[in-house]
């Protein structure tokens, strides 16, 4: 054998399937993007919830204090 | 006599008055008169009776009888005319009574100088009759003015008289001669015109060979603005061939003369239409060995330069010669054309004479331009055929249609045979296709504004709508740049990637002038420049701004619409990005631009993310292979390393639906694969991947005892042949375990190295199973007759129907089995339904998920395959439930 090439789709390793904020695909890119994977990548929090990072970040700033997970409304913490 | 007694009938007190002595008289000099006019009329050219005529008439005329005199003499002038001059005249042409068709004279084998010599005589002696039977006439006349003289000082209506009789004699010459006119003469006469005329034109073709050649170089250009103006510089070409013109003039004189005799015949308007006949079956002969079946040059400018050379110049001469043509020209000058008074082609210098030759002029351009346009549009179909070497064809075309405007003959000719020749089930849909793209190249040069492609456009766009495979035509047209389909009809790839290409061009020139036209003196150009649409142009189909024609826009029209298109575009291009085995996509890359300038970014979002897909793949893939500092330790006994291994790793969510099927690959690929998607999950944390094992490439070298082969296959014939590394021999069951697909999917595959001689087939101890044993070599291989040579290269998922993307069609197919239960449950309810109204209703109720978006056309092929599943009844157009 000399060469093989395979084919793959990848997937974010979460839970869930779609994002909890902008109900797009986990795999899908969030409404801002345009390229799925490394250029929308998602973000987990402290609670284990993902999200994308846009939307996530999104929500973030958008709150006046503490930010909440928008699915637990435990505080909002990036996880590391 | 019924003359004489109805005159003296009405003058009763006449008769009475008259004496015995005077009635002896008037029937003395009548006696006379009668017979001096027999004597002077029967006699050739003896005016020997003359004075008794005189004297007779005199007589006559002092009773008051000279209308009786007229009459009488009249109907024996006609008597002998009838009896010397026509039964003579049409004595001369009794030989060739037979000769009653133009296109029998090739056959009939007639010495032509002999009827040439013929006609001449016969003119000729007619004309010495009719002159010598004028003369008899004058003498009547000049006895009545002599008498007239005589009695009263009266000489008023004399002139009045001549022209009376004069008339009244022509008026019996041409009765007499059109009563017993043979029905050949007509024929001969043609016949005669066009062969003198063929002289004439073979004589003037010299001539102006010989005087192209004279003037060789500079001349070409002076040459066709003297077209334009030859007419009136006819003196000056007679100074540079005195001898040869002073031949063609004795020619032409002769014909001149004919129709001068003719024209005193009576017969004018047959020797005008003869003459022009004859002259218009000249240049269409002229017109089709000019033409004939070569489109790649432009005849019409050679054929109005010898409608120049040639005809007019015989009709200038002709005229001139008649020196009539004034009143030919007053008696027709109420028709005028409005053409005839466009001043461009003749210089104003040219007096009277030149307007009948102006008439004629257009009248033979005329006839030029619609023979041209007749022979050009019945070959209108093969012109296109090969459309860029014959566009002069298609020019000329252009051009005489302006001219005739008989458009819509092109339109219906061409359709008649674009039916017969282009839309038959014979014809593969590429050259349909093809065809269609010059057809509408070709008729955007005659007509811009794309009225008649409209027309002509129809027929083929709803025949290619009902062809399947025309949407993957088509997209194969656009993309394949390289014109991977080798069909005979040439590369029709790549006109149309062209068209992209230039259509991009286009749309940058578009760019440019949209920046002039912020001018106004532009924008003013503009609207001057603006022409109403031809009449032929339906009004349905938006004025002429909106119908820009455009090539790609027409082809997306045969789809429908550009959702389709996309969509099957997405479906080939992920098939052919995922049999890459190498990450080269440039060329896809520029095709994929083309397309998004055409159809914009957005539908085309998801093929950009394919084609993404593959440079990132390229990138982790070289990611990957940098953590491995050294070849893996793993991989088992066959050591393969991880450089073997490259993925293509693909964002499902934006590729069409992939068929995977479960396969289990070689244990020691399998490890490999493990090992990458670890390292992926290590690189891209917290991203995994899965693999669609069935799917990629392998290149294979198989190693023989006597040979070396290489492959290129798909995943599961690679499982399929390493099986037999370690095993020899396999059952087809346990195979199929092995490899973990049905064991019919497994018969499938492995034929593919059956038909390569690698592997053979026989019968197992169970009949369902069957052994498949590996051919070690040549010789093995030889024996079972499917020989195989070296090296070769195939990719193995070619030859059967499985595609790693599932087609169009299938999708449609799964996507439409949804709303088989609506459409069944329709149908229960209403009975009957027919096509649009089913379409309907599921627009309006099916709107919930997944709401109903299909096409009309969807809708119907999917319901005639419920038709021939038997579930569905079609009648007339309504559809049933089968019972």
């Amino acid at each position: 054998m000399e060469r093989w090439h395979a084919v793959a789709s990848w997937t974010w390793d979460a839970q869930d399937e779609t994002c909890g904020i902008c109900r797009m695909a986990f795999d899908g890119c969030c409404p801002d993007c345009k390229l799925p994977g490394d250029d929308c990548p998602l973000m987990w929090g402290a609670c284990n919830h993902a999200f994308h990072l846009h939307c996530i970040l999104k929500w973030v700033n958008s709150q006046t204090s503490q930010a909440h997970c928008p699915m637990c409304r435990r505080e909002w913490q990036f996880k590391a | 006599m019924d003359q004489s007694t109805t005159s003296s009938f009405c003058n009763l007190g006449i008769l009475d008055s008259l004496s015995n002595d005077s009635i002896c008289e008037i029937l003395r000099s009548y006696n006379g008169f009668c017979a001096a006019t027999q004597t002077l009329l029967a006699a050739v050219d003896d005016l020997s009776a003359r004075r008794d005529f005189v004297a007779h008439v005199h007589s006559l005329c002092k009773h008051g009888l000279d209308s009786l005199v007229r009459d009488h003499f009249l109907r024996v002038l006609e008597e002998t005319f009838e009896r010397n001059g026509a039964s003579r005249f049409w004595r001369h042409f009794e030989p060739y009574s037979n000769v009653t068709g133009l296109n029998k004279n090739d056959d009939l084998e007639i010495d032509e100088d002999e009827i040439l010599s013929v006609l001449h005589s016969a003119l000729e002696e007619i004309y010495l009759e009719k002159g010598y039977q004028e003369k008899c006439l004058l003498m009547l006349v000049h006895a009545f003015q002599s008498y007239k003289k005589q009695v009263s000082r009266d000489t008023r209506d004399l002139d009045a008289e001549r022209n009376h009789l004069t008339t009244k004699y022509q008026w019996i010459v041409s009765s007499v001669l059109t009563a017993t006119l043979p029905r050949n003469f007509r024929v001969i006469l043609h016949w005669y015109f066009k062969r003198t005329l063929e002289e004439l034109s073979t004589r003037m073709d010299e001539e102006l060979q010989d005087h192209e050649s004279q003037s060789k170089d500079g001349m070409d250009l002076d040459e066709k603005g003297k077209i334009c103006n030859k007419v009136g510089e006819m003196d000056v070409d007679e100074c540079y061939n005195d001898s040869r013109y002073s031949e063609n003039n004795k020619l032409v004189n002769s014909i001149g003369k004919v129709v001068l005799h003719l024209r005193s015949l009576g017969f004018t308007s047959m020797a005008e239409d003869a003459y022009a006949s004859a002259i218009f079956l000249l240049l269409k002969a002229k017109v089709y060995d000019l033409a004939g079946d070569d489109f790649r040059s432009s005849v019409l400018q050679s054929i109005q330069s010898w409608i120049q050379a040639v005809p007019l110049k015989f009709l200038h001469a002709l005229l001139v010669y008649l020196g009539d043509s004034v009143s030919y020209e007053s008696s027709s000058s109420g028709l005028k054309s409005p053409l005839a008074s466009q001043p461009s082609s003749f210089c104003p210098g040219i007096d009277s004479p030149s307007e009948g030759l102006v008439r004629w002029k257009l009248r033979l351009e005329y006839f030029a331009y619609e023979t041209l346009q007749d022979l050009r549009i019945s070959k209108l179909f093969e012109i296109i055929v090969d459309y860029p070497e014959s566009s002069p064809a298609i020019e000329d075309l252009k051009l005489c249609l302006e001219y005739t405007g008989q458009h819509s003959k092109l339109v219906d000719s061409f359709i008649s045979s674009l039916r017969y020749r282009l839309l038959t089930a014979g014809a593969s849909t590429n050259d349909i296709l093809h065809q269609y793209v010059s057809t509408i190249k070709a008729l955007r040069t005659i007509d811009p504004a794309g009225v008649f492609l409209e027309a002509v456009g129809e027929p083929i766009r709803d025949y290619l709508r009902g062809r399947r495979d025309t949407i993957k035509c088509i997209v194969t047209m656009l993309t394949d740049g390289t014109g991977g389909n080798s069909s005979a009809s040439g590369n029709p790839g790549d006109s149309l990637l062209e068209e992209l290409n230039r259509d991009e061009e286009i749309q940058e020139d578009v760019g440019i002038d949209d920046d002039f036209n912020t001018d106004d003196r532009q924008a003013w150009i503009n609207a001057a420049r603006w022409q109403p649409d031809p009449v032929e142009a339906d009004p349905l189909k938006g004025s002429r701004n909106q119908r820009k024609v455009d090539i790609l826009g027409m082809i997306v029209g045969i789809i429908g619409s550009k959702d389709q298109l996309v969509h099957e575009y997405r479906t080939m291009l992920a098939e052919k990005l995922l049999n890459k085995s190498d990450y080269d996509i440039d060329s896809e890359i520029r095709t994929l631009e083309l397309l998004k300038i055409h159809f914009g970014e957005s539908s085309l979002q998801k093929c950009e993310i394919m084609l993404n897909d593959l440079l990132g793949s390229k990138r982790t893939n070289t990611n990957i292979k940098a953590t491995i500092s050294q070849p893996s330790q793993t991989s088992g006994e066959n050591a393969i390393s991880m450089d073997t291994i490259s993925a293509t790793i693909i964002s499902s969510n934006f590729w069409p639906p992939i068929q995977d099927e479960p396969v289990n690959l070689p244990e020691s690929v399998d490890q490999l694969l493990t090992e990458y998607a670890t390292r992926f999950h290590e690189t891209k944390t917290p991203r995994k991947l899965q693999w669609k094992k069935s799917l990629g490439t392998v290149k294979l070298e198989l190693q023989f005892d006597d040979r070396i082969m290489q492959f290129t296959v798909a995943p599961v014939h690679a499982s399929i042949i390493m099986q037999f590394q370690d095993q020899k021999s396999w059952t087809s069951k346990n195979l199929a375990a092995a490899i973990g697909i049905p064991v019919d999917a497994l018969s499938r595959r492995i034929h593919f190295w059956i038909s390569k001689g690698i592997i053979s087939e026989s019968a197992g101890v169970d009949t369902s199973d069957h052994v498949y044993t590996i051919m070690e070599s040549m010789a093995e291989t030889s024996k079972n007759g499917a020989g195989s040579s070296g090296i070769q290269e195939l990719l193995g998922g070619d030859e059967e129907e499985e595609r790693s993307v599932s087609s169009v069609e299938n999708q449609l197919l799964k996507e439409m089995t949804v709303y088989e239960k609506f459409i069944m449950g329709m149908l229960t309810n209403f009975g009957s339904m027919a096509l649009d109204r089913i379409h309907n209703t599921l627009k309006m109720f099916c709107i919930a998920d997944p709401p109903y978006d299909k096409s009309l056309q969807q809708l119907q092929s999917f319901l005639s395959g419920l038709v021939s599943e038997e579930k569905l009844e079609l009648r007339d157009g309504m559809y049933f439930l089968k019972k």
